[in-house]
């Protein structure tokens, strides 16, 4: 009796060995129409998407608006004006990790299918910077700004506009929950006369411990 | 098929005549797991002996010896062979080993119940090895270096990637244990690498001052990353004409696995009573006598720091961005009582195997009895402690950073023991690029050791291509 006890659980722990085995990974390619994963923990591509489409939209609107008087090429279009994207500043509470050099190529792409702009090279700009020895924060000194854009007009690029963007964030707390608001801001400078404008677009999100924590919050009937 | 048939039927017959004996079962067991005597510590002494008397090539052809010759020491070998790379200008060939055994050690971490299973039965040796946290950890770090011995292309991403590894390795230990993650404090060398390659774009000086703020805030005495955070603030990385030296410095022997006996704690007995009471009608005994288990050992070293020269004007000593012995040391150490409890559950289990091979056949007492009890003993001290490890690492890793004119140079590197040489300094050709970043990796594991000094941009190499 022993013996069957005994080869019964053998046999049991070997038929559970057996059974689990080490899997895989899986990859699967994400349709563009699908909505994004929502990060857990920071801000991820749901928050930056639709901060940057938002930012650049509402800054080539206006743009659109007030360039509409600037002088014509040789095709009778307006010209394009010529901006410099010096580069994304983070403040905002979190890490964005390897986002940062993703926003700077998607703002960067989006400027460029613009009708009213045309930004400069990155490496143009990144070659600039390290000739001049300029910090991008530095370059609102009209001395350093004269240094600089002298350094691109020599490459042959005699830029208009300094574009800069900054992320920031504010965070709330109420006991387990967070709720953090993004901003991305752009500020355009032009260059030859100092006049600056700025534009910005907001995401809210919140961060729950559990998952009645959204339906506590962001209860309607609350307030 | 018919020969299968025929030894289905063989078998039927034996069960049916009773002819079968389970002690024969339980002594064929005995023979085939009583091989695993030798641990990883004895077979990577030589190879490690012959790498700190700097005979890398003697070493290397040692490593894969042993790499082809025993398959489960294949994964740490790699590591070791990796190391041998590095060091003797291969880095593209150490990031890819480093690459494949990063990924290994991923795909490891989930648990295989089967080698689990046959591990009760044996050894822990028999089990895939899946690396211990802070080699994970320290995959990364080395996969960095590698990167900037080289292009530096993917320096950045594996700089992230430390420390992704360290948080995600941290939440495991929490959930697992129920306690906080106190040992899985960061390593300053992965922000400082990320704020230095950030720093060298000369754009974002933002995001320089986050990770310098972050390395300092973990290494508040360390003065060069002070400096280095209030550079960023409001200077910029080199003055025009100029670029900068980064001197990694690997200091004295690292972290490595030995066998010890072991005590059980109390908490290791609770959860090997919860292994126990899984796999079978088993019950943990009130006392279990000292088991073999691995400990982690770091030897004492005569060399605390490497003092930089250029041209022979003294530049001062690196300073301590990772300290490997306390990484090693703690996260182990978090997760020893999973171990030693695996082996009391092994223990256990063995002995309830006897008793039970010793009860079915009815020889609880006579010669036969002795027979199995001894055999049963044999059969526990043929058990051995899984020492796999990586064994060649530094007990530290240190840097310091030094700003020059643009041109070629002379590097002096001299071992120092409170801030005093005490071994033959090495010396490096190096071209130093305006406005960026040269990179220099050495190793002193000792004050008597040939140590071993890389460099990103050699002034000689490049004289060679000029030439041609």
């Amino acid at each position: 009796m022993l013996r069957r006890d005994w080869l019964n659980s053998v046999s049991m722990v070997t038929l559970a060995g057996l059974m689990g085995c080490r899997g895989y990974q899986y990859g699967h390619v994400v349709k563009p129409e699908a909505a994004n994963m929502v990060g857990s923990h920071e801000a991820g591509a749901e928050v930056f998407d639709p901060l940057v489409e938002e930012a650049v939209a509402k800054l080539l609107m206006r743009q659109q608006i007030a360039t509409d008087d600037c002088p014509m090429g040789p095709d009778g279009r307006p010209m394009k004006k010529l901006i410099c994207f010096v580069g994304i500043e983070n403040k905002s509470a979190e890490d964005i990790g390897d986002f940062k050099d993703k926003l700077y190529n998607q703002i960067d792409s989006q400027i460029l299918e613009s009708n009213s702009f045309q930004s400069i090279s990155t490496r143009m700009v990144n070659a600039a910077l390290h000739e001049t020895r300029m910090r991008p924060d530095a370059l609102m000194l009209p001395d350093n700004m004269r240094l600089f854009t002298a350094v691109l007009q020599r490459s042959g690029a005699p830029v208009d506009y300094l574009l800069y963007a900054t992320l920031t964030s504010g965070t709330t707390k109420r006991n387990s929950s967070t709720q953090r608001d993004y901003e991305l801001t752009l500020e355009l400078t032009n260059v030859h006369t100092g006049q600056y404008d700025k534009l910005s677009s907001e995401v809210r999100k919140g961060y729950h411990k559990t998952a009645a924590g959204k339906i506590w919050n962001y209860n309607p009937l609350k307030r | 098929m018919t020969q299968c048939a025929r030894a289905c039927s063989t078998a039927k017959q034996l069960f049916a005549k009773r002819q079968f004996k389970f002690g024969t079962l339980v002594a064929c067991l005995f023979v085939l797991i009583a091989s695993g005597c030798s641990t990883h510590s004895k077979r990577i002494s030589q190879p490690r002996n012959l790498f700190y008397d700097g005979q890398l090539q003697a070493c290397r052809e040692s490593l894969e010896k042993l790499s082809k010759s025993n398959r489960h020491d294949r994964d740490v070998v790699k590591l070791d062979l990796a190391v041998v790379d590095l060091l003797t200008g291969q880095a593209k060939q150490a990031e890819s080993k480093l690459r494949e055994v990063r990924d290994r050690f991923d795909h490891l971490e989930q648990d295989s119940l089967a080698e689990k299973t046959v591990s009760m039965w044996t050894d822990d040796q028999v089990r895939s090895y899946a690396g211990e946290d802070y080699e994970k950890i320290l995959i990364r770090v080395f996969l960095s270096l590698s990167s900037l011995m080289q292009d530096g292309i993917d320096a950045e991403s594996y700089t992230l990637q430390i420390q992704d590894k360290n948080e995600q390795l941290g939440q495991l230990f929490a959930q697992r244990s129920g306690k906080d993650a106190i040992e899985y404090k960061p390593l300053p060398l992965g922000f400082y690498m990320r704020g230095m390659l950030r720093e060298a774009t000369h754009r974002d000086y933002d995001d320089a001052v986050r990770n310098y703020e972050v390395a300092s805030n973990l290494l508040p005495n360390c003065e060069p990353v002070l400096w280095d955070l209030h550079r960023v603030r409001g200077g910029v990385h080199s003055q025009p004409g100029q670029g900068v030296v980064y001197v990694f410095a690997m200091v004295g022997r690292g972290p490595y696995k030995i066998e010890v006996a072991e005590q059980p704690t109390s908490d290791a007995l609770l959860i090997a009573d919860r292994i126990v009471s899984a796999v079978g009608p088993y019950k943990l005994p009130p006392t279990v006598a000292p088991i073999k288990i691995p400990d982690i050992v770091v030897p004492a070293s005569d060399v605390d720091s490497v003092g930089v020269q250029i041209n022979g004007n003294r530049i001062g000593p690196t300073a301590s961005l990772a300290d490997i012995e306390q990484l090693a040391v703690s996260t182990y150490r978090a997760n020893r009582n999973s171990i030693i409890a695996r082996a009391v559950a092994r223990r256990v289990i063995k002995k309830a195997t006897v008793a039970a091979a010793k009860t079915s056949m009815g020889k609880d007492s006579g010669l036969a009895g002795i027979g199995m009890d001894i055999a049963g003993i044999a059969w526990e001290a043929s058990e051995a402690a899984d020492t796999r490890c990586w064994g060649l690492l530094p007990r530290d890793i240190q840097f310091l950073r030094v700003e020059a004119p643009a041109g070629d140079h002379q590097l002096q590197l001299n071992p120092l023991l409170g801030n005093r040489p005490v071994g033959p300094s090495q010396s490096t050709p190096i071209r130093v690029i305006d406005g960026q970043n040269t990179y220099v990796m050495c190793w002193f594991p000792d004050a008597r050791s040939v140590s071993q000094v890389m460099c990103s941009n050699r002034a000689d190499i490049g004289a060679v291509l000029e030439r041609r």
